[in-house]
């Protein structure tokens, strides 16, 4: 086959692979998570009281494995994931509540990742471009 | 006696490590190292004399020595004995001067005659033994005498030698955790020589900047070094990774941790530094970069050790509480302020003008990832640090854990893996549109294939889909390289492929590492995309199904072991349909003497397709509670970074001289793509 002649092969089946994955993606998640996935879900997201900074989650300790119990019930009583954060950042207090989207802190701990990849691809851009220039002074 | 004498080894050890910095420096002018071969002797002698005494006392159970009655027990077996010599702080100080020393010597073994940077460089590394063995000659000191004792290990010890000593009847073991897997004697060395190793390229980094020698000397001195360190550190983190799997029973491998966080972080740093060094070496690019990428390295890895060692984690509020906490920051700041200072002192003379032909060329995707992985590295530390930050600024107390990192992490390390499939094939200077495509075109459909089957196979999670697509991306694209390169030599393919490894084992160690990353992305996303979480209650004899397996309680389980009681239950997986077993398991709950807490242990069943993760969550006897995880391709994550090792391993094959590489290329015609495949 010519290499035009590949390259339209390639091309119509990159494309109608590419079609299928943002048709099928976008058609979106269809399985809700299961109960004990969202137990996980939670009890990761909650720092465990005397663990070293563990999660619910992580920790192996008997206080962790008595509140993943009650996270168990409270999912199996219905209680929507918020409610349980709340419950949760009531009694412990938001500084164990690790995910931190509804803390005001929140946006200063995204911002300055970003800012930190806006301000190095700036400086990538000031090296190319002053190396063009340089390219231009003397060819 | 053994106390006495571990001492004055340190004291050796200390005066030594002096001795090879005041050498070092006197002799850095003329370059002549057979002035150090005596300090670097000593120091290496000595210091393999205080960990052998460690050793000696801790199997004779020598427990009027405060660390040895506190970390090991009468019980304790022998492969956690001798593990027990860095289970705890003081012990893991002496191994970390071990390592240290060794590479000293090692590295004096390469300094030839006239060789200033060499000898100055021994001088920066010897400076840095100072550091440690001055710690454990005062803080931090493993041989201090007990002279308290409680019912089983020790209460009160004296720094002083002399100080009559008793003796504490038992000792209290190691923390349970600790002797709950043989991988745990593996992963600490493992890490320190990963982290030690960096000392190298630092000690020349640091040399090449006060000696004003801004080439690529120091990068070709040290290459190797910093593969060795590199490869270390992975396997180290690694190894972690699947003692947490494997021992801590909650389903995980990684769960963001400070500690865990700590090891990662000078990772990131240190492979970007390996990539940014191609760079410089090969094109003259990136000096200054490389000369700050090597001292964040070298900064991080004591930044871990401050974070593991001085109590910040365990508490963010309590600020250093073991002694050698503010000692570890007060190094920090002097590692970072020191040489940052020298090379703020030296930039004028170090900045070149920049030559970036074009941004997309090999080096250009080069510094598009070490853009990505400083991003990444600098975002896990702010994370990890911004509790303490915020707490700092305004009193408030915020947590970080594993919803910020995971949700920071994905973006970063997609664009990671599409760039590095691209820049893998990449020549350098530039890479035309049209070149790129004909090397990229199969890689690309087959990566667009493989996420369309997928997402027809109802896979719905968008970045588990994406880093499929990248994974056969990123591996064909690899592959399609080699064989166009294979193909273009004359004679029998096999015969060809041994020689294009060969004359390029930098490059194509560097593509197995880079198609062991892409495996192991596709192990992390589908592990952690495509997992199933269940708990199920089971009453003895019942079955119950989770994700098509068949699980039965069979029955219960327990004895007792010189060490520890082990309480467990015997479970069978079996498929879907109940009726063929693929593996009998047996999650358990150990007890250890001197701790009350039972430390689950989790039980594993490896498949090809799924393993099943059994850990026991609560009941007994008749009726017990299981949580039952089913993790999709969890081997090919152990997998992947087994091959991104042997990739590290590979890459530091001497490359064959010129002379020899002429002598075979005379007789065919050297394809021109040869060249454009070569990375250095």
């Amino acid at each position: 086959m010519s290499d035009k002649g590949k390259n339209l092969v390639f091309g119509v089946i990159g494309a109608f692979a590419l079609i299928v994955i943002v048709v099928g993606l976008a058609e979106g998640d269809s399985t809700a998570p299961t109960d004990a996935e969202r137990v996980d879900a939670l009890a990761s997201s909650i720092k465990c009281p005397f663990c070293n900074g563990e999660s619910l989650a992580e920790s192996q300790s008997s206080v962790a494995a008595e509140y993943r119990v009650i996270i168990t019930q409270r999912v199996a009583d219905g209680a929507t994931d918020d409610e349980v954060i709340d419950e949760f950042a009531a009694n412990f207090g938001d500084s164990y509540i690790l995910d931190t989207s509804t803390s005001r802190w929140s946006l200063a701990l995204w911002l300055v990742p970003v800012l930190a990849i806006v301000g190095g691809a700036s400086v990538v851009g000031w090296m190319y471009r002053s190396g063009k220039q340089r390219t231009k002074v003397t060819p | 006696m053994i106390a006495l004498a571990g001492y004055l080894a340190i004291f050796i050890a200390l005066g030594a490590a002096i001795g090879i910095v005041i050498q070092g420096i006197r002799y850095s002018r003329t370059g002549d190292a057979s002035k150090l071969r005596l300090p670097t002797s000593v120091l290496l002698g000595a210091a393999i004399t205080s960990f052998v005494l460690l050793e000696i006392g801790i199997l004779n159970s020598e427990f009027s020595i405060a660390y040895i009655a506190n970390n090991t027990s009468l019980t304790t077996p022998l492969l956690f004995l001798f593990a027990g010599a860095w289970a705890a702080l003081e012990g893991s100080i002496v191994l970390w001067g071990l390592v240290l020393a060794g590479f000293i010597w090692l590295v004096w073994r390469q300094v030839g005659d006239n060789d200033g940077l060499g000898v100055l460089a021994l001088a920066v590394m010897g400076a840095v033994a100072v550091f440690w063995f001055g710690l454990m000659a005062t803080a931090a000191n493993p041989f201090a005498v007990c002279t308290q004792a409680g019912s089983i290990g020790c209460v009160d010890s004296s720094w002083w030698p002399f100080v009559e000593s008793v003796m504490p009847v038992d000792g209290r073991g190691p923390n349970p955790l600790l002797q709950n897997n043989f991988m745990m004697a593996v992963h600490p060395p493992l890490l320190y020589i990963g982290y030690v190793g960096f000392t190298v390229p630092f000690g020349f980094a640091v040399a090449a900047l006060i000696r004003g020698d801004f080439g690529h000397t120091w990068l070709d001195r040290t290459h190797r070094w910093s593969l060795i360190a590199w490869v270390f550190l992975t396997a180290g983190i690694l190894i972690g990774a699947w003692w947490s799997y494997e021992v801590l029973g909650w389903g995980g491998y990684w769960a963001w941790d400070p500690v865990e966080n700590a090891s990662f972080l000078p990772w990131l740093t240190a492979t970007a530094f390996i990539h940014s060094a191609i760079v410089q070496r090969r094109r003259g690019m990136l000096q200054a970069w490389n000369f700050l990428l090597v001292i964040a390295t070298f900064a991080l890895t004591i930044f871990g050790t401050f974070l593991t060692r001085s109590g910040v984690i365990a508490s963010v509020h309590a600020f250093s509480q073991s002694v050698v906490g503010p000692v570890l920051l007060g190094l920090l700041a002097v590692i970072v302020i020191g040489p940052l200072g020298l090379f703020i002192w030296r930039s004028a003379e170090i900045a070149q003008v920049p030559r970036l032909d074009s941004l997309s060329s090999r080096e250009g995707y080069i510094l598009a990832n070490n853009l990505l992985l400083s991003v990444f590295a600098f975002t896990v530390l702010f994370g990890t640090m911004y509790p303490l930050l915020v707490e700092a600024a305004s009193g408030d107390e915020v947590a970080v854990g594993r919803p910020f990192f995971d949700k920071a992490s994905i973006p970063i390390a997609l664009l990671l893996l599409l760039v590095l499939g691209i820049g893998a094939v990449s020549p350098w200077r530039v890479a035309t549109p049209k070149l790129l495509w004909e090397r990229l075109r199969l890689a690309t459909v087959v990566g667009l294939i493989a996420g369309a089957l997928a997402v027809v196979s109802g896979i719905d999670s968008t970045s588990v889909v994406l880093t499929i697509v990248l994974t056969f991306f990123v591996v064909t694209a690899i592959v399609v390289r080699f064989v166009s390169v294979v193909r273009s030599r004359p004679g029998s393919k096999i015969k060809a492929s041994g020689k294009v490894l060969r004359n390029e084992p930098g490059y194509w160690g560097g593509q197995m590492a880079h198609v062991g990353i892409a495996l192991m992305a596709l192990a992390i996303a589908t592990t952690g995309g495509l997992a199933t979480r269940s708990l199920v209650a089971l009453n003895q004899g019942e079955t119950a199904i989770v994700a098509g397996y068949c699980v039965r309680y069979v029955e219960p389980v327990s004895r007792v072991e010189p060490n520890r009681t082990v309480s467990g239950v015997k479970v069978e997986v079996m498929d879907g349909s109940c009726t063929d077993v693929i593996d009998t398991l047996e999650p358990r709950l150990n007890t250890y003497p001197g701790s009350s807490q039972a430390i689950g242990t989790p039980a594993v069943s490896t498949g090809f397709v799924n393993d099943v993760y059994l850990a026991i969550a609560g009941g007994s006897g008749e009726r017990i509670e299981l949580n039952v995880f089913v993790f999709p391709l969890q081997w090919l994550l152990w997998a992947g970074g087994a091959v991104v090792v042997f990739g590290g391993l590979f890459a530091m094959i001497p490359k064959p001289s010129r002379q020899h590489r002429g002598s075979y290329s005379s007789g065919s015609t050297e394809p021109a793509v040869e060249s454009e495949a070569s990375d250095e």
